[in-house]
């Protein structure tokens, strides 16, 4: 039996279940190359953060980048000075490892106390212990240690032996305006590099980075209904008798709609503070990397309903699939203010039942041998655009890098599709990699978009950003809005159709594949297993709210 | 502890005088006396008695007691759920003081420019401000001029009878003041006929209910669509399944927890948090406060910004927000009430004239449903 702390972790720093799925990844168009995020390779076995071979000696902070760094080196005092991190400052520097994290967080100042929020996340919280054995939760705790805003994160396992557990720590270096990642091996510190080197090409996508994809803090489930955390929504299932009930960190638990909060003000923070670095004199010396959150799903976040599926009867109020599912409402309604009317798409719940039976929805985990029919425990789970792509997108727009229009005309080329997009991503060809006048850049761009459409055909994704580009500057707002009203009315007439529903299970369950090939896929009971084979056609949405094969 | 004496008023406030205490007091106690006995078994089945929860001025609490905050989003999940963004909900939320239903209303004052620059937020149950004008009127005026507007008058807040009235120009909207809840589900005893009627385990077909929507789905004691009623739900009843006997913390009431500023600025820096002013309740149980930027501060709440975003509704900081209530248990692993096996239902009934006479609306003309003489002031309509 492979040791379940590998297995399901905070992130996952050393890869073994995705390993698994590395052929199935080889699926044509699952994985978005343009990106910048990689997908599951071979490289695995090098790919973690830990030591690797090296012998550690305790009491040391060694370095390891993962795809820079063959193996562990002792941190140079040089660049312990260079880290300014609370994890780093208050003890590193000092000379101070702590090996638990009761250990560390005893030795913070008061204050950081005071301002520590403890958090409970477990992808089999909702299994009963005596289904699946080892459920494997997870604290996430943050604090301000060094002013009023969280600038340390610490991720552990909760419960059991702590010196064993996996200990690993986020700080932002409010100088360098970064995140420094930071693990535990037994009595040593590996620092696993900062946000930049979530951006470089060596060291993108791998060690912490597969799920730190672009160097921020991360939580995967950042919205309601929170899934499998504790939350105002769903208390997570504990045994009268489990211990973890007398630890001390799992009776400070709070609900992670407080931790949204403070992630969703972290993505903020690094992404000014990445933008402002990069445009400081006016030139992008990789616009791709920019331009690559507006395009592509770097990476992902999960949504759902909020509904609990077991809870759901044919006679029971009709579901609110998630918005995301339809469109990235966030930047289009939220950041480029479409015009709109309209509501959320709902769906009768005996056709969600009828689909769950139909489809063989179940729960599996194949190491542990677990097997459960139904749904995850919050209905309808699916990926949606990442907060840390929207954000990116917002704060480019908001500081006028990229005109709103030029986002939107971007968007509109297949906004049925919010999440991985060949057409979108197709664009960023004519995304310059080399150093390029910020003032400039999007008009290159769209210049370059135009120049290709004349040769192509109007529904190309040059062809239709070229249209988009057509409209004028104080029309595009209703005009683009009214043609995603339309869409939603699609929606929701299709939405209530046996033939319907069932398309729309089968995008979602091609969109969760697609998520599955990511790294970022850690624990195989986030996501239901259905009778779709797993060779089945990719799928796409289109403006007419039908689903057709991926192209 | 010792029996209580009495119940004191929410967030221990001075308002009232002596008889306004003691008709707090009973107020209280006989809204709790009622949750324990529930409804009539021939009426509604499977809701009653609930033995495990307790009135505080009649029952000791043990030794063993501990104290369970229970905290929610005071921004309405409803209103959420239901819109296709951000700003659609937002917009939602600051239109009318009757969607926002999660114990937490609040009105916005704008500038000419529009531009906001005060929010102010109340989760005063409406129960307090009834019994606060009847038993003292004039404090009742006082009051609503120091917190609304010196311009109020006593025939503003007052029928030419004397009746008080809940629902008055200045606590009717979002944008002319908030002196309480008003919001038909926001009362207090909607909170203890919530906290009681959870206190009730159910085990159906052999296994017992524990999570949020299962319990609210069959012991039917509140909106499942709300952040609170079922997040209160599932808490106490978590506390029940420990054999306890549970009520809720003195002062009952509902209070702010706390707001979060994560992701907040301001435009010199300074602490977002620091124009968060409660101003009233005792220091534990805050039932009011403002978000405001002083005057010589140089700029308004509308130049604050919440993740990047300027500050441009008054919903942007009740998402922020949270309250909470405090249920307490006690005599863990001592109870002996046994679970329900079946879920909440009401019998099969004819419709009978009487169901479609005036008595089937409430006296603020909400209509209670097809069983009048089974709506209960305290009860959620669901």
């Amino acid at each position: 039996m492979p040791d379940h702390t590998q297995l399901r972790r905070a992130t996952a720093w050393t890869r073994t279940t995705a390993v698994e799925e590395v052929g199935a990844a080889r699926d044509a168009g699952a994985l978005d190359e343009t990106s910048g995020h990689p997908a599951l390779d071979d490289g695995l076995a090098v790919d973690g953060c830990g030591p690797g071979s090296t012998a550690l000696e305790p009491g040391r902070l060694y370095r390891r980048i993962s795809g820079r760094d063959d193996r562990a080196w002792p941190v140079s005092d040089e660049e312990l000075t260079s880290l300014g991190d609370p994890m780093a400052v208050e003890f590193f520097r000092v000379g101070v490892f702590p090996t638990t994290v009761q250990d560390l967080l005893s030795r913070l100042p008061a204050t950081a106390a005071a301002s520590r929020k403890v958090y409970l996340v477990s992808e089999a919280g909702q299994v009963s212990a005596d289904a699946i054995g080892e459920r494997d939760m997870r604290f996430a705790i943050t604090t301000a240690v060094r002013g009023s805003q969280v600038d340390l994160l610490v991720s552990t396992q909760a419960g059991g032996d702590p010196q064993e557990g996996f200990l690993q720590v986020a700080g932002w270096d409010p100088e360098a305006r970064v995140f420094n990642f930071y693990a535990r091996f037994e009595s040593s510190w590996v620092w696993a590099g900062n946000s930049w080197d979530a951006l470089e090409p060596d060291s993108r996508g791998k060690g912490c980075f597969d799920s730190h994809v672009n160097g921020s803090a991360v939580m995967k489930e950042l919205r309601i209904p929170w899934i499998n955390w504790q939350s105002e929504r769903a208390t997570i299932r504990l045994a009268e008798d489990d211990p973890l009930h007398h630890d001390q960190l799992f009776q400070q638990v709070i609900g992670a709609q407080q931790l949204e909060l403070t992630v969703r003000s972290l993505i903020t923070r690094w992404t000014a503070a990445r933008l402002a670095a990069v445009t400081a004199n006016g030139v992008v010396d990789h616009p791709d990397r920019l331009l690559r959150h507006l395009f592509t799903s770097t990476t992902v976040n999960l949504t759902s309903t909020d509904r609990q599926s077991s809870n759901i009867t044919a006679d029971s109020p009709d579901l609110t699939l998630p918005t995301g599912f339809w469109l990235n409402q966030d930047v289009l309604f939220d950041d480029l203010r479409l015009s709109t009317q309209a509501a959320p798409p709902r769906a009768p719940a005996a056709r969600y039942l009828a689909s769950v039976t139909r489809f063989d929805f179940r729960l599996e985990e194949k190491f542990s041998g677990f097997s459960q029919p139904g749904d995850t425990f919050f209905a309808f789970v699916v990926p949606e655009a990442a907060h840390e792509d929207n954000e990116v997108v917002r704060q480019m727009v908001r500081n006028g890098l990229v005109p709103a229009k030029f986002a939107a005309c971007v968007l509109m080329v297949d906004f049925p599709n919010p999440v991985f997009s060949p057409a979108r991503s197709h664009l960023m060809r004519y995304v310059p990699i080399t150093p390029t006048n910020a003032v400039e850049l999007c008009g290159k761009v769209a210049q370059a978009i135009l120049d290709a459409a004349g040769t192509l055909s109007a529904d190309s994704p040059e062809g239709r950003f070229a249209e988009h580009w057509q409209v004028p500057d104080d029309a595009w707002r209703t005009v683009f809005g009214q043609r995603v009203d339309a869409y939603l009315r699609g929606v929701t007439e299709r939405i209530r159709t046996e033939s319907g529903f069932d398309d729309y299970v089968r995008l979602a369950e091609s969109r969760r594949r697609q998520f599955r090939h990511m790294k970022l896929n850690e624990f195989e009971l986030t996501l239901p297993v259905t009778n779709i084979p797993p060779d089945a056609p990719l799928l796409a949405m289109r403006e007419d709210a039908t689903v057709a094969e991926l192209t | 502890m010792a029996k209580l004496d009495a119940y004191g008023p929410p967030g221990n406030l001075d308002d009232l005088d002596e008889f306004g205490r003691k008709a707090w007091n009973t107020f209280i106690s006989d809204t709790v006396d009622e949750a324990i006995q529930g409804p009539d078994p021939h009426q509604v089945l499977n809701d009653s008695p609930r033995p495990q929860f307790y009135n505080l001025t009649t029952t000791d609490t043990a030794p063993d007691l501990q104290h369970a905050p229970i905290r929610w989003t005071a921004f309405p999940r409803i209103i959420k759920i239901t819109s296709i963004s951000d700003l659609q909900r937002w917009q939602r939320a600051d239109a009318s003081r009757d969607v926002q239903d999660e114990y937490c209303e609040w009105s916005v004052s704008r500038d000419d420019s529009g531009k906001i620059n005060k929010v102010t937020f109340t989760c005063e149950g409406p129960e307090y401000w009834e019994i606060l004008a009847q038993t003292n009127p004039d404090k009742t005026v006082e009051l609503y001029q120091k917190f609304i507007s010196p311009d109020v008058r006593k025939e503003d807040l007052f029928s030419p009878s004397g009746r008080y009235q809940p629902r008055n120009k200045w606590n009717n909207s979002t944008s002319h003041g908030a002196m309480h809840l008003i919001q038909p589900n926001n009362t207090l005893g909607a909170e203890i006929e919530l906290a009681a009627a959870a206190t009730i385990r159910r085990v159906i077909n052999g296994e017992e209910l524990t999570t949020q929507q299962e319990l609210i789905a069959c012991s039917k004691y509140g909106a499942a669509e709300r952040n609170s009623d079922p997040h209160i739900g599932a808490g106490v009843n978590a506390l029940a399944r420990q054999k306890a006997d549970i009520t809720l913390a003195d002062p009952v009431g509902l209070y702010f927890d706390d707001l979060s500023t994560d992701g907040w600025e301001t435009p010199d820096g300074s602490d977002p948090k620091a124009y968060w002013t409660y101003l009233r309740g005792d220091s534990e149980n805050r039932v009011r406060a403002v978000y405001a930027v002083p005057a010589d501060k140089g700029f308004a709440v509308g130049d604050i910004t919440i993740g990047g975003r300027p500050i441009e509704f008054g919903a942007q900081i009740a998402d922020f927000i949270t309250i909470r209530l405090t249920g307490v248990a006690c005599r863990f692993g001592e109870s002996t009430a046994q679970p329900h096996t079946a879920c909440k239902e009401f019998p099969a009934v004819e419709l009978r004239e009487e169901g479609f006479s005036a008595a089937a609306f409430s006296a603020s003309g909400r209509f209670l449903g097809p069983r009048p003489t089974l709506s209960h002031r305290s009860s959620r309509v669901t």
